[in-house]
């Protein structure tokens, strides 16, 4: 059987990090390959070998049978590999005609070409792409984007496609459009390798699947003859309980209730259009929505970061408009977010774990020095509790794993011991095992009878782990559902937009609002 | 094909820095030996004498001491300065101008002093430079603060604008213009009354000048500053990644604004130090400390001990050239400049070497 990709023997070494451990690997000519492995077990390292972003240290490449040197993404190119990454490489101001022209070489010196148009309208309806040549990259959603760029590899002749957790910002439907075209792209020939978190989507498109672990081959299995179980042993190393636990509690009066709540993004438009809600003590209120439909906008706006429009903020029958965020911090409402790059907010990255533990609270010890003592007992407390990795409570945040920064930052959170905890993304990029490390962490705060709003991505992991689902879409509520009376599609319907069940009569779920505070005093 | 790729080093030893520091300066040295040859200079008597900065076989040795000590202070202070917004990343590169306006207010206060005494005036031509500075500094912060400006522009051309208000300061005589001489025809700056100069503390015939005693308590100021204050800690943060300082609840502007105004108060109280020393003002007054300092708090990595031991060692390379020049007619003090360059860029290329290293493709299989 011929390959279109064979790896043999691939190491790649970051200093003294082994990203990559005498990888053997291969791709079939026609088939989908999902590569499967916890977060920092050397995907997504590995396959920028294959674009040509970085070079092994040894082993060897080969192409259709052919031994190849892959020194440049323009090298990779050439040998028919098309990668999409996880972050769009896109010209923001183009459209996505102008984008896909810009990496066309040696065809004409005209951007608008009739031909290049041709021929790229052909590339897109022969795979069945739907998709505005002349809309510009700003205005596009984030599926169009992904869309977009499938598109361009493909147009640059790629027969070998990579993608880079590609369902990870798209809707339930979307993912099903994507895996039609995917498959559609098999027809025609195409080899690609998917690289994935998700088990049910693995099982749903792959041919076979390859699993690494902690930089190492571990085993490839053909995707009939295997199971999810099987699959999570193979990439974990042991076995792990698939069930996320969801403690029941008594659940108390409304810690914090948002009513008529509008805010504007930085660009001045409206990202959350009159959402009400509220979380009780010992309740767990997850937010379901389309990467950008708002969520950071409302986790700013009630942190105090983020000037509020309209609305009313109550917090324990308080109102916490016009606060500043350092007041409402002490009022006991803790909110963190992990942005895309996990570092840029919340943490300061290159300095140490102690420092970055009295982020919030350094200005509570007395007179102008730093506590720093105390700090580093509190780091050591957080780090024997939450299981961090690190040499020491003085390495710089940036050194430490993914896991181990998102277990700091929530350590942090949680130390301050507040009543309202808002997390947005907490298990954002992690591995299966720090990511229940994590819900743990929240189920205990859960326990103690702190209200959480969850911000999530995961429907699976929101509808195990939180009581109930709020769906948001484009800033608007589209609902709030009970986890144990909804599924996955549902909800994946309302993020759309679809379905809107807050207007309906007789759904008590749709609105929520506190019975005990009237419009009169939430306005005082 | 590429043989040959870099990798991060994955220890980041002190001690290969140091050795990698030294070999840089030595090349440069080498370089430097090589112009002097070229001159027609033999460069270990040159060297001898630039490093000993005119002591040996100098009667006069403590004069040496002192002119070191007047280039020393300003430049410290300034580069602690310096250090302590770009720790911020707030990128002052207006030392040279925020000096000037130090300086000129100093003067001010110093012109009007006949009579007054010494340590009343030389505090009040401290405080009038800090404010006048400090100002400066704040409305640079807050066009950014406020309005998002470029702050590396702004404070590059209040450089120009200073230069030339000193310069026209410098060459107009007229009746309001106390700052030049009355018994010279050409314009000329004028001397400032012994009511202005910095007094010192005599150690035989040499004399220590307060200055100096004050630049070293700043040096420790700024350290317990930078490292154990809450203030301190704010800097650090907005400097490491603005966006988390708001999120924790730092009021960001507000530190932007007071870390500027203590880093352009400190480069004010630098020119005061410095006019009260040399006992005038002059349109060099500054001696680019400004530039200077930026390249000693980037050669330091903003760490407040190494930006005392790089000052010394700068202050020592331009103070010996000085020296060195009065023996060799062929050469000036610019060619301190010259070497500075050339030493920063070998230390440069150093840190890049000590950081980095470069791998054979082949080795690395072996590896």
């Amino acid at each position: 059987m011929e390959y279109a990709i064979e790896l043999k023997g691939i190491t790649k070494s970051f200093g003294p990090v082994a990203a990559n451990k005498n990888i053997n690997l291969s791709l079939a000519k026609g088939e989908i390959l999902a590569l499967l492995g916890e977060n920092g077990s050397g995907k997504t390292t590995l396959m920028n070998m294959l674009s040509g972003i970085y070079m092994p240290d040894s082993g060897s490449i080969f192409i259709d049978g052919k031994k190849v040197e892959i020194n440049s993404p323009e090298d990779s190119g050439k040998l028919g590999i098309g990668m999409v990454h996880q972050h769009f490489k896109l010209v923001e101001r183009f459209t996505a005609l102008e984008n896909i022209r810009i990496g066309i070489r040696n065809e004409g010196r005209f951007l608008h070409g009739a031909d290049v148009r041709k021929k790229i309208e052909d590339t897109a309806a022969k795979f069945g792409f739907d998709i505005d040549l002349d809309k510009v990259v700003a205005n596009m959603a984030v599926s169009e984007k992904q869309t977009l760029e499938i598109l361009k590899v493909l147009c640059y002749g790629a027969k070998i496609i990579i993608l880079d957790e590609p369902t990870a910002v798209l809707t339930v439907q979307e993912i099903e459009r994507l895996f039609a075209v995917l498959r559609k792209m098999k027809e025609e020939g195409h080899s690609i390798i998917i690289i994935t978190h998700k088990l049910n989507e693995v099982m749903a498109i792959s041919d076979r699947v390859a699993v690494l672990r902690h930089g190492e081959y571990i085993d490839t299995v053909v995707t009939k003859e295997t199971n999810e179980k099987t699959l999570t042993e193979l990439m974990v190393g042991r076995k792990i309980e698939l069930n996320i636990e969801r403690p029941v509690m008594d659940k108390t009066h409304p810690l914090l209730e948002i009513r008529d709540l509008t805010v504007k993004n930085d660009e001045g438009a409206i990202a959350v259009d009159h959402i009400n809600f509220y979380i009780r003590g010992g309740e767990m209120l997850g937010v379901a929505g389309i990467a950008g439909s708002g969520q950071k906008e409302l986790c700013e706006a009630i942190a105090g970061l983020r000037k509020i429009e309209e609305g009313q903020m109550i917090h324990e029958g308080e109102s916490i408009v016009g606060m500043s965020p350092k007041k409402i911090l002490e009022h006991g409402i803790s909110m963190s977010f992990i942005p895309e790059d996990r570092l840029g907010m919340g943490l300061a990255p290159s300095m140490s774990i102690t420092d970055n533990m009295i982020l919030k609270n350094y200005n509570e010890s007395k007179g102008i020095f730093v506590d720093r003592k105390t700090a580093r007992i509190e780091a050591q407390k957080v780090i024997d509790r939450l299981e961090v990795v690190t040499p020491s409570t003085e390495t710089p945040v940036r050194r430490l794993s993914g896991g181990n920064v998102q277990k700091v930052l929530l350590g942090r959170e949680i130390k301050s011991g507040p009543n309202v905890l808002i997390t947005a993304y907490p298990v954002r990029g992690l591995d299966i095992n720090s990511s229940y490390t994590i819900y743990n962490i929240l189920n205990e705060q859960k326990k103690k009878g702190v209200g959480i709003l969850f911000v999530g991505e995961d429907l699976d992991v929101m509808l195990a782990l939180c009581d109930k689902i709020m769906v948001i879409c484009h800033g608007r509520l589209q609902g709030v559902v009970n986890s144990d009376h909804t599924t996955k599609e549902d909800i994946g319907l309302m993020m759309t937009g679809t379905v809107n069940i807050v207007n309906k009569e007789g759904k008590t779920d749709g609105i929520a609002k506190d019975s005990a505070i009237t419009d009169e005093e939430g306005k005082a | 094909m590429r043989k040959y790729h870099l990798v991060r080093r994955a220890d980041a030893r002190l001690k290969r820095t140091l050795i990698y520091y030294a070999i840089g300066i030595l090349v440069s040295l080498i370089i430097g030996a090589i112009i002097l040859v070229a001159l027609g200079i033999n460069p270990l008597d040159y060297y001898g004498r630039m490093f000993t900065i005119g002591l040996v076989g100098n009667r006069y040795g403590y004069k040496s001491i002192e002119g070191l000590l007047k280039i020393f202070v300003p430049l410290l202070i300034t580069s602690l300065a310096l250090s302590l917004s770009f720790k911020m990343r707030f990128w002052n590169i207006g030392g040279e101008g925020e000096f000037l306006i130090g300086a000129i207010a100093a003067s001010i206060v110093a012109f009007n002093s006949t009579g007054m005494p010494n340590f009343v005036t030389v505090l009040l031509m401290c405080l009038a430079a800090m404010i006048s500075s400090g100002i400066i500094g704040i409305a640079v912060a807050a066009l950014k603060v406020k309005f998002n400006t470029n702050e590396t522009l702004m404070t590059l051309m209040i450089n120009y604008i200073m230069l030339y208000v000193i310069r026209y300061i410098g060459e107009t005589k007229a009746d309001w213009n106390f700052f030049l001489r009355d018994d010279s025809e050409r314009p000329k700056f004028g001397t400032f009354p012994d009511s202005a100069v910095m007094a010192g503390i005599p150690i035989g015939q040499f004399k220590l000048l307060w200055s100096v005693l004050i630049a070293l308590a700043l040096t420790a100021i700024v350290f317990v500053y930078l490292k154990y204050t809450k203030q301190g800690y704010e800097i650090s943060v907005v400097g490491d990644s603005s966006a988390t300082a708001k999120y924790a609840g730092m009021s960001v502007g507000k530190i932007v604004l007071r870390t500027m105004f203590i880093s352009s108060a400190m480069i004010g109280l630098a020119a005061a130090l410095a006019v009260s020393s040399a006992g005038t003002i002059s349109d060099t007054i500054t001696n680019n400390v400004g530039w200077t300092g930026i390249i000693v708090a980037w050669l330091s990595k903003l760490s407040v001990p190494a930006v005392f031991v790089t000052s010394v060692l700068i202050s020592i390379l331009q103070y010996g050239c000085q020296a060195a020049a009065t023996q060799y007619p062929a050469i000036d003090s610019n060619y301190a400049d010259l070497l500075q360059g050339i030493i920063l860029f070998s230390v440069l290329v150093a840190d890049f070497a000590a950081n980095f290293k470069i791998v054979r493709k082949e080795d690395a299989k072996n590896a």
